[in-house]
């Protein structure tokens, strides 16, 4: 009777974990953009390895990316990015950890288009500032789909623009995320 | 008063070089790593141990070197044309050597299977410590080349 209860008891146990992971998404290859269009110069990049968790039932998100790896056209405007305007070797990650505001519009087990808010902090060169962000979560096949579009301010990070270039250069930055997750198996 | 024309022509010299430079180096893009001498080979468990010990001294030693990993394929994610291959131990969701590769070497990658040993070189990006706990740390290099299949 003990053993019987033991071993129901462990099969409870990791029914509850895998249904805990099946409410988590996940990906490690997430995309993310940036756009600055300055007065003379528009200057963009792109990075293909974000890494990105959601938890279906609390909403709480969070982002990971490693500065270095955006990809820029031009070898130059990497090399200023990371040594003169982000610091890459001082504040190598950037990251945001936050809330879906709404999640419980969002139907995780059924395909449909959804809109959402998401509020939570973007740590970017060492600072850390509350955002807010609307974007979408496209679910197609049990598969949620992640998109947003925002801009943020150099100023409000603490990243400064020589003043040499500080008319060719915009201090708004708009940014594009993409990620379609995969479900989380522990 | 030949002195003059001496003059001008050589800081028209001056002028173009300088010019040429510039624009060169205004418009250089990333070289390839296929010709470019790794400053580290290493395993990838190793590697990815090394970080897990204390980044900050691993970060410090690698950063902005170039790496030749040598280890295990765990996996390989295509993603809109893209191809990176994982590298470390077989455990799932434990922690990994990530592997971007270059465009020119998509194909080499997508051929790879779960259990080959390969050798790949690539730019160190960084190490992303796993703040959830569910995910495994990463050690990422981009712009990956496929060095040799064993």
């Amino acid at each position: 009777m003990k053993k019987r209860v033991i071993s129901l008891t462990g099969v409870l146990v990791l029914l509850s974990v895998l249904a805990s992971a099946q409410d988590k998404f996940f990906t490690k290859n997430g995309r993310i953009s940036f756009v600055s269009k300055g007065n003379v110069e528009t200057i963009s990049a792109k990075h293909k390895g974000i890494t990105c968790v959601v938890d279906s039932k609390s909403g709480a998100i969070q982002f990971a990316v490693l500065m270095k790896g955006f990809e820029f056209p031009k070898a130059l405007m990497q090399e200023h990015f990371n040594e003169n305007y982000v610091e890459s070797d001082k504040y190598p990650k950037a990251d945001f950890k936050g809330q879906v505001v709404n999640n419980g519009d969002v139907k995780y087990g059924q395909d449909g288009v959804y809109n959402t808010k998401t509020k939570g902090t973007l740590t970017l060169h060492g600072v850390t500032k509350e955002i807010e962000v609307p974007g979408k979560i496209t679910v197609k096949g049990g598969k949620p789909q992640l998109s947003a579009d925002f801009t943020i301010l150099l100023s409000d990070y603490n990243i400064k623009i020589p003043s040499l270039v500080k008319e060719n250069i915009s201090n708004t930055v708009s940014i594009t995320v993409d990620c379609a997750l995969e479900p989380l198996k522990n | 008063m030949r002195k003059k024309p001496l003059i001008i022509t050589g800081i028209v010299l001056v002028l173009g070089a300088a010019g040429i430079y510039a624009y060169r180096e205004y418009n250089r893009t990333n070289v390839n790593l296929v010709e470019v001498a790794p400053d580290f080979t290493v395993e990838a468990t190793a590697l990815v141990d090394e970080f897990l010990a204390n980044d900050s001294v691993a970060y410090n030693k690698y950063r902005n070197k170039i790496l030749v990993v040598q280890g295990i394929v765990k996996g390989v994610d295509r993603v809109d044309g893209d191809c990176t291959v994982v590298l470390g131990d077989t455990v799932e969701m434990s922690s990994s050597v990530r592997c971007l590769l270059d465009s020119a070497h998509v194909a080499a990658g997508s051929a790879f299977r779960r259990g080959n040993r390969v050798t790949i070189k690539g730019a160190i990006t960084g190490f992303k410590k796993d703040d959830t706990g569910l995910l495994g740390s990463d050690v990422e290099l981009t712009r990956c080349v496929v060095e040799e299949k064993k």
